[in-house]
């Protein structure tokens, strides 16, 4: 247990000294935010069904700060360790393998939480964000999708041969996913032929849900759909992951 | 401490270590030494349960080195080309390694004898080459360990931090720990290791202390000396001498016998041969590899 906690403030501190990665998970999508923000506002309006922007774009950009820390800060850090046989070096001491890799998803996540209160506080305190759903369905769906997230992060850390393979797999994926998934901008705004393509990643599915647990909508359909995917992109990436991660 | 029989590693087609038995006894520094590729490293990750070995057995302290979370807590170990985490810090890298061990050793002592006791702030990728690796020591020595293993510990290193590591071992060895090292450094094997193996191709080619692997071998000592108004015929006669070259009235004589030098000496001063810049070399270790294997590990490397 202690050294499980040792190695989670370790980690922690190592996170928050890399400078980009806490650049896209703190600032950037508060800058996001207060860019369209500025530009939309959050005034009702019927193009969002009544809701203002910022509180549409919001659970869009907590999606955003889920992709960095799952599918770029995560895999990084794992195929840095492997690379520079870091992994190795923690399996010649008595710790388990799950003190050794269980504490890069904890403080993982931790980070997407702080990254989120912070975009939530700076919209509360910019644009009188509003949430109108139930929050432990929010936060339901919000533990769903970074383990959905994560589970793609981790298989990225699987597959990648090495650091460079990792970097360059985590920007195929993220970017894409960010532009085409609804995360940076509402899909009501994207041409039907990226709507289409929005179908096949995955972080649509966690704004979809987010959006809706946070607005309160209606559970519908299509709501029980993207839960059953993202699950099953959990169990499938956690197990083939596991399965195939090297140690060296 | 260590007993290794038959153990053989194999990558798929390739045998990296061909069934070597050997045994490590409590207290000595026991040194692999051998080319590049001569499965040492494999041999020794092997030992550390970080490789699986194909065959025969091995056992550290009577465990299966399989049994990675027992072992680990007698042993500390420092890996060929392993590093810590990018933007750690000294203190922060031992506050670590500390939590995982029931008895950690006291890492403020150890940065002290290490002469890194100022560097306890400063990030482990700033540090010099051998300050890195003496944090590697650092960091096996916080296991408290009963049996260290080090593989290639000094290369990269520059001579005057090789020597610093070199007197750290010893006295890591005279306080009785155990240590298993790899090396390709001759000259560090010959100061260092009570007992050696010399492991060539996948196989061990010979084993003992250094002086009992040069006795084995045979090998002729080397006394030169110039001489302007001698001839070689006037040197023939000397007890234990096989064999003389000259060049240049330069004359090298090869030898076996304890008293070689003193038999060479005495004989021409009775002759009253003259002679200049009389030296006497004694063979090591690299003869020995040039021997046992036909090519020189300096040319090997």
């Amino acid at each position: 247990m202690k050294a499980f906690l040792t190695m989670s403030v370790t980690e922690f501190r190592l996170s928050i000294r890399n400078f980009v990665y806490m650049f896209f998970a703190f600032v950037f999508p508060p800058m996001m935010l207060l860019l369209f923000g500025a530009m939309y506002g959050n005034d009702p309006t019927p193009f969002y069904n009544g809701r203002g922007a910022v509180d549409v774009l919001t659970p869009g950009y907590i999606g955003m700060i889920l992709a960095v820390s799952g599918i770029m800060g995560l895999p990084m850090q794992l195929a840095e360790y492997r690379q520079h046989k870091v992994l190795k070096r923690f399996k010649a001491t008595p710790i388990s393998t799950g003190t050794i890799m269980i504490p890069h998803f904890v403080v993982n996540s931790v980070l997407c939480i702080i990254g989120t209160l912070i975009l939530m506080i700076v919209g509360k305190l910019v644009f009188n964000l509003h949430f109108s759903g139930n929050i432990f369905y929010f936060m339901a769906t919000y533990v769903l999708s970074m383990m959905s997230i994560f589970s793609i992060g981790f298989l990225i850390a699987a597959i990648a041969p090495n650091n460079r393979a990792a970097s360059a797999i985590a920007y195929l994926v993220y970017f894409p996913m960010l532009f085409l998934s609804g995360a940076m901008m509402p899909l009501q705004l994207m041409p039907k032929a990226i709507v289409n393509i929005s179908r096949f990643m995955p972080l649509t599915y966690c704004v979809e849900i987010l959006q809706k647990t946070w607005a309160g909508d209606p559970l519908s359909a299509s709501f029980g759909t993207a839960i059953i995917i993202l699950a099953a992109i959990s169990i499938v990436c956690t197990v083939v992951s596991i399965k195939i991660f090297r140690w060296e | 401490m260590i007993k290794v029989t038959n153990l053989t590693v194999k990558y798929k087609d390739l045998v990296a270590v061909d069934s070597i038995s050997f045994e490590v006894k409590k207290g000595e520094i026991f040194g692999i030494i051998g080319p590049n590729g001569a499965g040492k490293t494999s041999a020794i990750e092997c030992l550390e349960g970080l490789k699986k070995s194909s065959g025969g057995e091995a056992s550290v302290m009577g465990i299966n080195p399989a049994n990675r979370r027992e072992l680990y807590e007698y042993i500390g170990v420092q890996l060929q080309e392993a590093s810590f985490p990018d933007s750690i810090k000294v203190k922060e890298l031992c506050k670590l390694f500390s939590s995982f061990y029931k008895n950690p050793a006291d890492y403020n002592a150890l940065l002290e004898r290490f002469n890194l006791a100022d560097k306890k702030n400063a990030y482990v990728k700033k540090l010099s080459g051998g300050q890195r690796q003496k944090i590697s020591v650092v960091v096996a020595l916080i296991a408290n360990p009963q049996i260290i293993f080090l593989d290639e510990l000094t290369t990269g290193l520059d001579p005057q931090a090789r020597i610093d590591m070199w007197e750290l071992i010893k006295s890591l060895r005279d306080e009785g720990k155990t240590i298993l090292m790899t090396t390709h450094f001759m000259e560090e094997a010959e100061y260092l290791c009570d007992r050696v193996c010399l492991m060539v191709k996948s196989k061990i080619a010979a084993i003992g202390t250094v002086k009992e692997l040069v006795e084995q071998a045979q090998l002729s000592q080397k006394i030169s000396f110039t001489s302007k108004k001698t001839d070689r015929e006037a040197l023939e006669g000397i007890p234990g001498i096989t064999k003389i070259t000259e060049a240049n009235g330069v004359y090298n004589l090869y030898g076996n016998g304890k008293n070689l030098l003193r038999d060479v000496v005495l004989y021409i001063t009775e002759k009253n041969i003259d002679f200049e810049d009389l030296s006497c070399s004694k063979p090591g270790l690299e003869d020995v590899f040039l021997k046992l294997t036909g090519y020189s590990l300096g040319a090997a490397i």
